[in-house]
């Protein structure tokens, strides 16, 4: 059967074939996607997955995320990688059963640490050991959930339903928990900074792009209808852990000094704003305000660290050391600052709408409170994006060079990705429609 | 269409000129000063058109029918008077910046900025109202945070983060206001859709008070104002704090009538205080620059007590205040600037005798002044005494205190002649050179005619604000 998932999966298995050949393997990978792109609304083929409206957008955004990061990147190994994280992701949203949910995430998860596990110094080795260990923990409290799950009387190869008893309750709760752990919601989000900061820049964009806003927007699509039934309990948990998750991770990003550490924190602190969408779930906008969240995030998470990526090639990490690059390095610094810009929620770019729709949903669900604090939040993060703004624009460069000339691919992988910032700013009703 | 390309259309046309005029760029002042111009005749053009007490619509884009959002673009008297002004200054500040650094980057923001402050007066759907209202911040950031003073980047980065806190609260009005009554059209919000209007109405009220400013959420505007480049200034005096009294009057008060009512005592008494405080302040100020910004805080009091009659006569004489402040506050801070930028200081003490330097600057300062503290024949005069009969209408004679904040006026501005235009020519004013470039000497004489023809045809001014409020006079006056 013909579908992204089997293009995917197969030319990723295929693509070391090509690792001799350093000409041949990024077009012939781009061609993936590319083809990938016409099938993203077939099925997977396999029992327990079936495609929907939201997930198809959803996986299209994600194929052309994963082009562009096939783009920027110049290592062989990642690129297979990309594909193989595309084909489980592709996977993830379509998953309809419990026991297809649980595989393709672990596929997720898998594919994730593999990816870190590409280590040069020991400050990768660091973040690589954090997501191992994380991840590890993380599968085990999730298995603990769908044991209690089906104790219950919970179907493993059904859709998640709740069961009137205490253990499906708390198999839920705890699979969220787990779940969780990949979110990077607090108190689970430990490893995360360090990890999205230590491991090389271009693996932090699929890890807290691609691999985190699948599974946010699987999970939701996975656990809503059961949120739906247990509002009593689950609001009150997923609120509080909302606004502690954006909060902590905004405060934590208010004090660092490298570039990295900033923008982990802050995808800390937008995992936060995504669980305000699972709380606010009895609202009909919920599903379109995550959708619109992850999709915007993907664009703008996975631009920044790309950028990023070229700047620690040169050694620069520091808000110091980036310091005056709106003068030497005058195109990515305005790709990285129209993304920040989205990240902080500025209108006119795929962030603000992300955010506004997400945030109305909570109040139309009655938990306008937790949207004000939510906005607040949004505003204290503006203090930390402009920061690393007024580095880049504000100051002068310590040493005096040239204009710096990028790579005809790294500006199309930009280009691409900021064309999804625009587009998805302005032109809201395609996310509207796919989320019925 | 011609809406979208005056909104949209600046914002494509700023990265293209930005992007090819980065290295000097002299070229993009033409541009930026073709563009103005077309926006002024368009803003002309659609005063004329607008219908008596309606709105002219200028078309619907960008709908989203599931969510009601939709780029409703209509225009009122109120909303094209606001277009106007906005026009003028645009045209008068690209003037005023002639010689400015790096002409090239600064005009294309300029340009930007021109796109979404359209939106912001032409749009009437909230949700796209606050998308606008935001987009102007980026802009302004970068202008006061690249092209000010010694403390640019704090004064840049609190002006963002202040304006952007005051901006989240009216978003969740905005929201508050949609989940209760599924309407996002302003003009087809009523009160009584909504179930908590008390609070919706304090979210907008603080919102829109930050950006005034109202004391006590005024303190980001000295530390800007003072570090921006002077035309950055008069951008700032003339269209923000003009959006902000702008939107004050559109939604807090002739969208939410009743709640302004209950309120009404609220606005009026924190007027009162920002009259007065920030009068008292620009008196205490030797600092040229800072006395120009609370003197211009202190006027907005005066629009803050005007706007709280909620009547016809105190609505019209705020906006015909806005516009004679607008007027007034601008040559004061572009000389301001000038001034600072020929004797390297901003003490009223190192620039005493400036008249035997520079009459003519001198005269335009005096002019200008003058209109500031109300002297009949000058805009000025028009607007405060407007502004106290239609505050004595309403609230009673012991409203004649506004008049005494006339004499506050006074005090500061005479005692700043006193020490920048007469006196012992200082050693500063003696050693440097005051001549000024044409085209920014053209834009102070507009100016000054400007101050003069509505301050002696004050009818003609008139006979088009009455217009904003024709609905209300068809009511009896009051909301």
């Amino acid at each position: 059967m013909i579908s992204a998932f089997s293009i995917l999966l197969t030319s990723a298995i295929l693509s070391p074939l090509l690792w001799r050949t350093e000409k041949m393997l990024k077009p012939s990978a781009l061609l993936v996607t590319l083809i990938a792109l016409l099938f993203s609304s077939k099925a997977v083929g396999l029992a327990g997955f079936a495609p929907s409206a939201a997930g198809t957008l959803f996986t299209l955004v994600l194929l052309i995320v994963l082009a562009a990061v096939i783009l920027h990147t110049e290592e062989a190994l990642t690129v297979t990688q990309t594909l193989f994280l595309g084909a489980a992701a592709v996977a993830l949203l379509q998953s309809r059963s419990l026991l297809a949910f649980l595989i393709a995430f672990e596929a997720v998860s898998l594919v994730s640490v593999v990816l870190t596990s590409h280590i040069r110094t020991p400050e990768q080795a660091e973040g690589a050991v954090k997501i191992f260990v994380a991840g590890a923990v993380a599968t085990g409290i999730l298995m603990l959930g769908a044991f209690f799950y089906t104790l219950s009387g919970g179907r493993l190869l059904e859709p998640l339903t709740t069961t009137p008893n205490y253990y499906g309750t708390a198999g839920i709760v705890i699979m969220l928990l787990g779940l969780f752990y990949k979110l990077t919601i607090v108190p689970m989000h430990a490893w995360a900074a360090d990890t999205y900061a230590l491991v090389r820049s271009d693996h932090a964009a699929l890890l807290a792009g691609a691999a985190k806003t699948a599974a946010a927007l699987a999970a939701f699509l996975m656990f809503a209808p059961a949120l739906k039934e247990m509002v009593s309990l689950s609001v009150p948990l997923l609120v509080t852990l909302a606004l502690l998750t954006m909060t902590v991770g905004n405060f934590m990003a208010l004090f660092q000094k490298r570039v990295a550490k900033i923008l982990a924190w802050s995808s800390v602190a937008h995992a936060g704003y995504m669980l305000l969408g699972f709380a606010a779930v009895q609202s009909a906008l919920a599903k379109t305000g995550l959708l619109y969240m992850v999709v915007a995030y993907l664009f703008m998470q996975s631009g920044v660290f790309l950028v990023l990526d070229r700047w620690r090639k040169e050694g620069k990490e520091t808000l110091e050391e980036i310091a005056g690059f709106g003068t030497t390095h005058p195109l990515m610094a305005l790709f990285f600052t129209v993304q920040l810009f989205s990240l902080a929620g500025i209108p006119l770019l795929a962030g603000f709408m992300g955010k506004a729709v997400l945030f109305y949903a909570g109040v139309d669900a009655g938990l306008w409170w937790a949207v004000l604090i939510a906005l607040l939040n949004s505003a204290l993060s503006v203090g930390y994006y402009i920061w690393v703004v007024r580095y880049l624009w504000f100051h002068e460069t310590k040493e005096k060079k040239a204009l710096v000339s990028e790579k005809g691919s790294v500006v199309a992988a930009q280009s691409l990705l900021l064309a999804g910032t625009l587009f998805f700013g302005i032109f809201a009703g395609v996310v509207f429609n796919a989320a019925g | 269409m011609s809406a979208l390309i005056f909104i949209f259309g600046p914002i494509l046309l700023a990265a293209l000129v930005g992007w090819m005029g980065r290295k000097d760029g002299a070229w993009v002042r033409y541009v930026a000063l073709a563009l103005f111009t077309l926006l002024l005749a368009y803003a002309l053009w659609l005063l004329r058109h607008v219908p008596h007490g309606g709105y002219l619509s200028l078309g619907e884009f960008l709908n989203v029918p599931a969510f009601k959002f939709a780029l409703t673009l209509q225009v009122d008297t109120l909303s094209a008077i606001m277009l106007l002004l906005t026009a003028t200054l645009l045209l008068l500040v690209g003037l005023s910046s002639w010689t400015i650094d790096r002409p090239g980057p600064y005009f294309a923001l300029l340009i930007l900025f021109s796109g979404p402050i359209v939106g912001v007066f032409a749009t009437t759907s909230l949700l796209w109202f606050f998308i606008f209202w935001e987009l102007t911040l980026v802009p302004m950031v970068f202008l006061v945070g690249i092209w000010g003073a010694e403390r640019r980047i704090y004064a840049a980065v609190k002006f963002f983060l202040y304006t952007h806190f005051a901006s989240m609260l009216i978003l969740l009005a905005f929201f508050l206001i949609y989940a209760q009554s599924g309407v996002f059209d302003m003009t087809q919000l009523k009160e009584s859709m909504l179930l908590t209007p008390a609070l919706v109405w304090w979210l907008l009220f603080i919102g829109f008070a930050v950006k005034m400013p109202i004391f006590p959420f005024h303190t980001w505007l000295p530390d800007a104002h003072v570090q921006a480049p002077a035309p950055v200034s008069v951008l700032l005096a003339g269209v923000l704090l003009k959006m902000g009294a702008y939107a004050m009057i559109r939604m807090a008060m002739l969208m939410m009538p009743e709640q302004a009512h209950r309120h009404a005592w609220v606005v009026l008494t924190l007027g009162l205080i920002t009259l007065f405080y920030a009068g008292f302040m620009a008196i205490y100020e030797t600092h040229l620059k800072k006395m120009v910004a609370y003197s211009s805080i202190s006027h907005m009091g005066l629009v803050t007590v005007a706007i709280a009659t909620l009547g016809f006569g105190g609505l019209s004489a705020a906006l015909f205040e806005m516009i004679g402040h607008a007027l007034i506050i601008s040559p004061l801070f572009l000389i301001a600037g000038f001034l600072h930028h020929r004797t390297g200081s901003w003490q009223m003490g190192d620039m005493g005798g400036l008249m035997q330097k520079a009459p003519w600057l001198s005269a335009v300062f005096v002019l200008a002044g003058l209109a500031a503290l109300g002297l009949p024949g000058t805009a000025g005069f028009i607007g405060e005494l407007s502004i106290l009969i239609a505050s004595i209408h309403r609230f009673g004679l012991w409203m004649a205190v506004v008049a005494i904040a006339s004499m506050v006026g006074a005090g500061y501005i005479i005692w700043t002649f006193r020490r920048v235009i007469y006196g012992e020519i200082s050693r500063a004013v003696e050693t440097n050179d005051f001549s000024m470039n044409r085209v920014e000497f053209a834009a102070l004489v507009i100016f000054s005619v400007l101050i003069l023809w509505f301050g002696l045809f004050p009818s003609q001014l008139f006979s088009i604000i009455n217009g904003a409020f024709d609905a209300l006079h068809a009511t009896g006056g009051a909301l």
